[in-house]
């Protein structure tokens, strides 16, 4: 009876258990909201464009760790791109937080990129002009201003590694083609439901 | 041997192999659960406070909240962790607990590479728990540990490749590639299992073996140390002196018996010659020169045998011994034992006993001699009675005779003498009467002499006869005062008899008995004036038959002690004035001695001078014809 018992409860375990691995498999599966960018580069945005080469925005939320991923990734592909586009990352910085709120370590690792300009974005005044509201959310633009790729670059919540956003960004960068121009991003919200 | 299955027919010390396996085998597992038990309880800390460094917080613009690895390093750590912890930590040594605890570490590592983001890193901690349950030496450990290792693979595979992959798209296949380097270290761990039981087994069989021979060699240590204490017990108690020597004639142990005889401890003993220590001089070379004989040629021609020697005590003191020295084989060297009893007693005893026999033979034979010499001076007295028997029987013969012969003239003296009184009177002749009268009471006083010697005469030569028959006491006692009374009242006494009427009827001599009585009466009615005499008779026992007590008392002129001794002897009165101032033959009481013997009865006297005499009588109630034929033969 006692051992019948101990099965009964290690069988709870091992359920129990199993579904919390499941429910955080589940959880860092699950995409933010995608963007809602325009096809052309937004005339109000006080980003300068280059014209002789695509130019390449990632919009990160400067506490968010799941953009820690989208960061390494984001080195990964200007490693690995042949086009070195001209890059941004943008850091949201809301007015209520104090100056130097926004310079976490994703800062630092952003600035530490080769041929990254890191902005601060004042209260996400550039996401919004991007329509962008998730952290990790990249847009790629030829030289004329016209959207190659918008969406994610990790391929789950904080995960380094192989994913569509990657492959298909160094492919528009080498090629100018790809099969997939859009990934889901998985990130932290830019904004709060309030502000949305 | 299998030190997991033992046969019934398996030594002890297989089964102690066994069974200390085991032992080993359960401690290995307990502490391995605990130490799990504490890793698990470690790795959850270290998750959650991985979450908190990592992610702490979830972000919504300007909002933030806990992040959810914050909760899962928490709940689904604690979930998989708390679990088999307290499996460790309440049921080690469990088999089952170490499979929960396999299943979990490996649940562990599937949610570290949650909490990591999926860093490939973090797979090395599958390879670490794999070798990490190997502590087990339990290679079935490592099957639901690569079980789950292999699901994890196989179910992510399918929905999240990267995750476990770190590409997009993997073959639905790829898990396997990862769970065959699973097993892969599995087989080395399985290796190093079987190596560490094998080697656990070969300990197990060492120290059983370790502790029988331990054991072994424990209790013959035991039993020798016993035999020892045994054998110092009896050499303790021994009377005679036991003292071993070694090869080279030195002591080597000393008993108390040797200590006490030859003045040395046994401290002091041990390491001497000793020949040196107990031999006077003249003794060394000779017990020298047959111990080096044994030792050299096996000669035991003084060995083995008592032998009556000297010895010397520590003081210088030389006295008789009787030894023997027997040679010991031990394993280490030849030795020998000397017995020796010191004698020094018994050599005294013998020639006291020698001097005794010489003494008692000389005794021995001056009693022989003196039993010659009695035998002759028997011989003689047999000799001398038989003549003094012969002389007495004539003497009486001759009295008896003599007796006769005087009483028939003496009869007639006196029986004419009362005629010629009678005819005097009658003729008015007075002046002879008194001459008369003196030879009437001459002859009396003679006739009475002679009855009495007669009497005597006859009883000495046991002619007396018993005259046996029934008689009442009262009658006899009524006669006698009869018969007494002039003589009592001749000197103004008075008589008095008490107890006669209830005395039974007496059969035995009636005549012997009133001539006792008669002549205790005379006497005490001439020895005593103007006093009283009472005759009390009473029953009595004496001699162990019933008798009848007469005591005749007197308040008459009584005896010395002296007197009183001599007084049943014939012819024998008080002293000599009595018979000048009382008259009397002397015959009286010795007569009535003799009756009382005759009757087996017994007399006795009390008397003390000038207060009187008391003469005490017992004599047989019934006398049988036996006792009369008896005494009359």
């Amino acid at each position: 009876m006692r051992a019948v018992w101990l099965w009964a409860i290690g069988g709870v375990w091992l359920a129990s258990a199993v579904a919390g691995l499941w429910v955080l498999l589940v959880y860092e599966n699950k995409p933010g909201e995608n963007a809602h960018t325009k096809a052309h580069w937004p005339t109000e945005s006080r980003l300068a464009r280059v014209a002789d080469r695509p130019t390449l925005i990632l919009l990160a939320h400067p506490q968010c760790t799941c953009t820690r991923a989208s960061l390494a990734e984001l080195g990964e592909v200007l490693g690995r791109a042949h086009t070195q586009p001209k890059t941004y990352v943008l850091f949201l910085k809301p007015s209520q937080f104090f100056d130097g709120w926004e310079q976490s370590d994703l800062w630092r690792t952003a600035a530490s990129l080769p041929h990254v300009t890191v902005v601060r974005d004042d209260d996400g005044v550039e996401a919004e002009r991007f329509g962008a509201v998730t952290s990790g959310q990249t847009m790629l633009y030829d030289a004329k201003g016209e959207l190659l790729f918008s969406g994610g670059i990790t391929g789950s919540r904080g995960h380094a590694g192989d994913n569509a956003g990657r492959t298909s960004l160094i492919a528009l960068l080498d090629h100018g083609t790809s099969l997939r121009r859009s990934t889901s991003v998985f990130g932290c919200s830019l904004f709060s439901r309030a502000e949305s | 041997m299998s030190s997991e299955h033992i046969t019934p027919h398996a030594s002890s010390a297989e089964r102690r192999a066994c069974q200390l396996f085991k032992e080993a085998q359960l401690d290995i597992h307990r502490r391995t659960d605990r130490l799990f038990a504490g890793l698990m309880a470690f790795q959850w800390l270290m998750g959650i406070v991985f979450a908190l460094w990592v992610s702490p917080l979830a972000w919504e613009g300007t909002t933030s909240r806990t992040h959810i690895h914050v909760w899962a390093a928490i709940i689904v750590g604690g979930l998989i962790s708390l679990f088999p912890a307290l499996l460790g930590l309440l049921r080690a040594g469990v088999p089952s607990t170490r499979y929960v605890i396999a299943v979990a570490q490996m649940l562990m590592g599937a949610l570290l590479i949650h909490l990591t983001g999926g860093r490939i890193e973090t797979h090395f901690h599958v390879f670490g728990s794999l070798a990490f349950l190997a502590f087990y030496r339990d290679w079935r450990v490592l099957i639901p540990a690569t079980v789950v290792v292999a699901a994890d693979h196989m179910v992510r595979g399918v929905f999240w490749p990267q995750s476990v992959y770190g590409v997009v798209v993997a073959s639905q296949w790829r898990w396997l590639e990862h769970a065959a380097w699973v097993l892969f270290e599995d087989v080395f761990l399985l290796v190093a299992c079987r190596r560490s039981i094998a080697e656990m087994k070969h300990t197990a069989e060492r120290t059983a073996a370790l502790e029988r021979e331990v054991r072994t060699r424990q209790e013959a240590e035991i039993d020798a140390r016993s035999a020892r204490a045994r054998n110092d017990a009896i050499l303790d108690v021994a009377l005679d002196c036991v003292i071993l020597i070694d090869e080279q004639g030195r002591i080597a142990q000393f008993n108390p018996a040797a200590e006490r005889t030859f003045g040395y401890g046994a401290d002091e003993a041990v390491g001497l010659d000793l020949v040196d220590a107990i031999f006077p001089v003249e003794r060394r070379q000779p017990m020298r020169e047959a111990l080096s004989a044994y030792l050299s040629t096996g000669d035991t021609a003084l060995l083995n045998q008592r032998l009556e020697l000297t010895a010397v005590r520590k003081s210088g003191e030389v006295f008789p011994v009787e030894i023997a020295i027997a040679p010991i084989s031990t394993d280490a060297a030849k030795m020998f034992a000397a017995y020796v009893r010191d004698i020094t007693e018994r050599k005294r005893i013998e020639r006291e006993l020698a001097t005794y026999t010489t003494d008692l033979e000389a005794a021995h034979e001056t009693q022989r001699q003196d039993a010659e010499q009695l035998t002759a001076l028997v011989k003689e007295l047999r000799v001398t009675q038989q003549r003094a028997e012969e002389a007495t029987r004539a003497k009486s013969e001759f009295l008896a005779s003599m007796s006769h012969e005087l009483r028939t003239p003496l009869n007639a003296i006196i029986l004419y003498s009362e005629l010629l009184q009678e005819v005097a009177q009658d003729e008015g002749n007075t002046s002879s009467i008194g001459d008369l009268q003196r030879i009437q009471s001459a002859g009396k006083h003679l006739l009475e002499l002679i009855n009495g010697i007669l009497d005597l005469s006859k009883i000495e030569a046991g002619k007396m006869m018993l005259s046996v028959e029934t008689f009442t006491v009262e009658a006899m006692m009524h006669e006698l005062v009869d018969t007494v009374r002039p003589l009592v009242e001749k000197n103004r006494n008075t008589l008095t008899v008490r107890g006669a009427s209830s005395i039974p009827p007496m059969v035995g001599d009636v005549t012997k008995t009133r001539q006792i009585l008669l002549n205790l009466l005379s006497n005490a009615s001439k020895f005593t004036k103007d006093g009283t005499i009472t005759v009390d008779v009473r029953t009595c026992a004496f001699n162990g038959v019933e008798g009848i007590e007469f005591a005749v008392t007197d308040t008459g002129v009584g005896m010395t002690a002296e007197q009183a001794r001599k007084v049943f002897d014939p012819f024998t009165q008080a002293d000599v004035t009595t018979t000048r101032k009382y008259g009397g033959t002397g015959l009286g009481l010795a007569i009535v001695a003799r009756f009382c013997d005759l009757m087996r009865g017994t007399i006795e006297v009390e008397s003390r001078p000038g207060q009187g005499s008391r003469f005490i009588v017992r004599l047989p109630r019934v006398i049988t014809d036996a006792a009369s034929t008896s005494e009359a033969a």
